[in-house]
């Protein structure tokens, strides 16, 4: 019995919705992180669920691409946290305000 | 045959060679150029000779030349084609001849008058005659009026040169600058002239089918199928105004009222300078130019009374200055003046072969009076100052005959060249003074009562000039014991004086009428011919009937006898008053016109009232406008911007958090823009 198409879109949504959320108003870098992951995989499930919809493989296929990337940025981004921390003793990133007029 | 021809580059590209010889050499290994580069130069410019004298050979076998040798700019998308030319016929072979004759007397002249003197910086000297001496030989040949123009700025830049030699000195530089701006003024006139006569026929070839004074006669013509942009003005209108626009070219070149007041100054330059470029070739350009498109003016009648008028105008007016001066050089640069107005008035009233005639007489005794000049001034040790001097002409008899024979000939004394010359011009504004109706015919009998006026103040300061320089008691020591010259000054003054006695009986025009042989008149004879169109006979037709020139009937005699004896009655009033044994300055006997005349009639206070008191006003308004509107309206610009930016860069304060709302808000408001616009709601 499949689920209809709305409520994955509505969970999509709101996943995307939390992502945003979190990266406005949250100050920590690793939230932030964690947020643009949110926002990704809310992508993610839009993808698998058109998809499974229209019955074609691409979104999947894409979906899995889209899950490489994550992981690289996450990479990427673990690094700067990092180097973050190492010049403002700290993961705020409203400290980090020197590349500015 | 006709091989003359193919050597007629070299004419000009000689002095050329000699002018790289004398600038590298001179520049790179001044041990290896012997007399400072004046070598290479006599021999150059006698080569030059030796050619334009088989030119001219050639020329009076009755072949000319007329050819395109190189196309500079062409293209199908191009309504004319700018060439470089050679135009070989009787007057550019007149006059090639001329110039370079006085160019090789004036390199050796150079030799007595700069290396033996003991001058330093004579490569640079010798570089500048060579340059100069190309540029005027090429100018001559010159086939159409682009080629002739650049040739045209080329001698005014030599000029400059020339002038500024001594650059060290306070009265040179300035005089030098002065030359330049005062004929680049006329000079601007004359390119415009260029550009709108390309405009109007396409083409500025002198002669041949396609030569713009032919078109120009097609288009006046009624017969004939002719059309040219005449930019929505009547054709005679507008061919008067390109006619004017070039004579402004002419008029700063020959130093011709009111741009004459270069000239004078110009004599700060070396004499020999003064000889070659500023008496004999270089303000000949101007008038030489006024004849080589003659064809053109003599459609015109509007501009040939306006050239009569400012020839003989010129010629009365630069006469009156030379009575007055101390200088020597200064009175023979006032008589250049005067005496190319008389050129002027010639070609003006319609007597193309009257003023082709006075500018190759003109160029010989003028030339003759500046390197005699320059013999006295060796003299003299450079002192100018003609009160200073007397008594020399015991002392350097080759010089006193010589300038003599240069004085009778400038003064219009039978049978010297002069005579001829000037008394053609005269007759010939006075035939066709009578002969034409009209406004026009009174306009041209007053530039012949002019010119006549002329002749008395010529020989009055011609004979001042003789008499003080040469007569009476030497009034200094330096007038006592004058500083030998050698061959090498003697040389050109014997060659030229023999020629300023004797050229004029080329063109004999009232011997001619009273014998009733008209195989007298050889110069006549031997301009008529030309290329094409460009000739006598087409110029006479132009004159009859398109300007309404005629010529009255009218015995040449009379008119010859009263201009012979007004120069008899100047020169004789000029023996009563200085050929004493110690003349005194009668000066003083002129009043309120002495001063008027010592200052030039304040013609260069007015053109300094001109450059400060009109110009430079008109210049600040013209910077106010500048700085003030198109600058505001720039800087204006650029403030808001920088004002805005600097308010607007805030919104970059460096906190992550603050760009990613923004991204959002700016997602969102495009959304909702979106949607609005799109009608999803």
């Amino acid at each position: 019995m499949a689920v209809s198409m709305q409520y994955y879109l509505l969970l999509s949504a709101a996943i995307f919705c939390i992502g945003v959320f979190g990266v406005l108003s949250r100050r920590n870098a690793l939230v932030f992180l964690m947020s643009v992951e949110l926002m990704l995989n809310a992508a993610n499930i839009n993808l698998v669920a058109f998809s499974y919809h229209w019955g074609n493989l691409t979104g999947q296929v894409f979906s899995l691409f889209t899950m490489a990337l994550a992981a690289a940025e996450v990479a990427v981004g673990i690094g700067i946290i990092l180097v973050l921390y190492r010049n403002f003793k700290g993961v705020d990133v409203t400290d980090a305000t020197t590349m500015r007029w | 045959m006709a091989t003359a021809f193919q050597y007629v580059p070299a004419i000009p590209l000689l002095p050329f060679a000699a002018f790289l010889i004398s600038l590298l050499v001179g520049y790179f290994a001044p041990r290896l150029l012997p007399k400072g580069g004046a070598l290479p130069g006599i021999a150059a410019t006698a080569g030059s000779l030796l050619l334009s004298v088989w030119a001219f050979l050639t020329v009076s076998d009755g072949q000319y030349y007329n050819e395109t040798i190189y196309t500079w700019v062409a293209g199908d998308a191009m309504p004319f084609e700018l060439t470089f030319g050679l135009l070989v016929d009787p007057l550019a072979a007149m006059m090639l001849v001329i110039v370079s004759l006085v160019a090789f007397l004036v390199h050796v002249f150079s030799l007595g008058y700069m290396n033996d003197e003991g001058e330093t910086g004579l490569p640079r000297y010798y570089a500048g005659l060579g340059l100069f001496t190309f540029s005027m030989l090429a100018f001559v040949v010159a086939d159409n009026l682009l080629m002739a123009f650049m040739f045209f700025e080329l001698v005014g830049l030599c000029s400059y040169l020339l002038i500024g030699f001594w650059f060290r000195e306070e009265g040179p530089p300035s005089a030098a600058k002065k030359a330049f701006l005062v004929t680049r003024f006329g000079d601007y006139f004359f390119l415009i002239g260029v550009v709108g006569i390309f405009a109007t026929f396409g083409t500025a070839a002198f002669a041949g089918e396609g030569a713009f004074p032919v078109l120009a006669e097609h288009v006046l013509n009624p017969a004939a199928e002719g059309h040219a942009n005449t930019f929505g003005f009547e054709p005679t209108t507008w061919f008067s105004i390109l006619g004017l626009l070039v004579l402004g070219g002419v008029i700063g070149k020959s130093a011709q009222f009111p741009l004459h007041t270069w000239l004078p100054d110009a004599m700060e330059g070396p004499t020999p300078v003064s000889a070659l470029i500023h008496a004999a070739t270089m303000v000949a350009a101007g008038v030489y130019l006024v004849a080589r498109m003659y064809g053109f003016y003599a459609l015109l009648p509007t501009v040939l009374a306006l050239i009569a008028l400012t020839g003989a105008f010129t010629a009365l007016f630069a006469a009156s200055m030379g009575v007055v001066k101390d200088e020597i050089k200064q009175v023979l640069a006032y008589s250049t003046i005067s005496q190319y107005g008389y050129i002027m008035l010639g070609l003006g009233v319609g007597g193309y072969i009257a003023g082709s005639f006075h500018l190759l007489t003109h160029a010989i005794f003028k030339a003759l009076l500046f390197l005699g000049a320059g013999s006295v001034i060796i003299a003299m040790h450079h002192n100018e100052n003609m009160w200073d001097m007397g008594g020399l002409k015991e002392r350097m008899p080759v010089t006193y005959y010589t300038f003599l024979s240069g004085s009778l000939a400038l003064a219009g004394i039978i049978p010297f060249a002069g005579f001829w010359s000037k008394d053609e011009v005269l007759y010939e504004a006075l035939i066709y003074g009578m002969g034409t109706d009209g406004l026009t015919g009174t306009l041209l009998l007053v530039a012949y009562a002019m010119g006549l006026l002329a002749v008395f103040f010529t020989g009055f300061y011609t004979f001042r000039m003789v008499f003080l320089t040469f007569h009476g008691e030497p009034r200094t020591d330096t007038a006592r014991e004058p500083h030998g010259v050698r061959w090498n000054v003697k040389g050109p003054l014997v060659v030229l004086g023999i020629l300023a006695a004797t050229v004029g009986l080329v063109n004999m025009g009232p011997v001619a009428h009273l014998t009733g042989s008209d195989s007298l008149l050889y110069l006549h004879h031997w301009l008529e011919h030309g290329v094409g169109a460009a000739q006598y006979e087409a110029y006479h037709h132009a004159l009859n009937e398109f300007a309404g020139f005629h010529a009255a009937d009218l015995s040449p005699i009379v008119p010859g006898a009263v201009s012979l004896a007004l120069a008899l009655a100047g020169a004789g009033l000029a023996h009563m008053l200085y050929n004493t044994a110690s003349p005194t300055e009668h000066t003083e006997k002129l009043g309120a016109a002495k001063t008027l005349l010592y200052n030039n009639y304040y013609q260069d206070e007015f053109q300094v009232w001109l450059a400060t008191g009109v110009t430079l006003p008109l210049a600040r308004i013209a910077d106010k406008f500048d700085q003030g509107v198109v600058d505001g309206v720039v800087n204006a610009v650029s403030s808001v911007s920088l004002f805005s930016g600097s308010r607007l860069k805030r919104v970059q304060d460096g906190v992550v958090t603050h760009y990613a709302t923004m991204l959002t808000i700016g997602l969102v408001v495009l959304l909702v823009a979106f949607g609005l616009v799109g009608g999803w709601f």
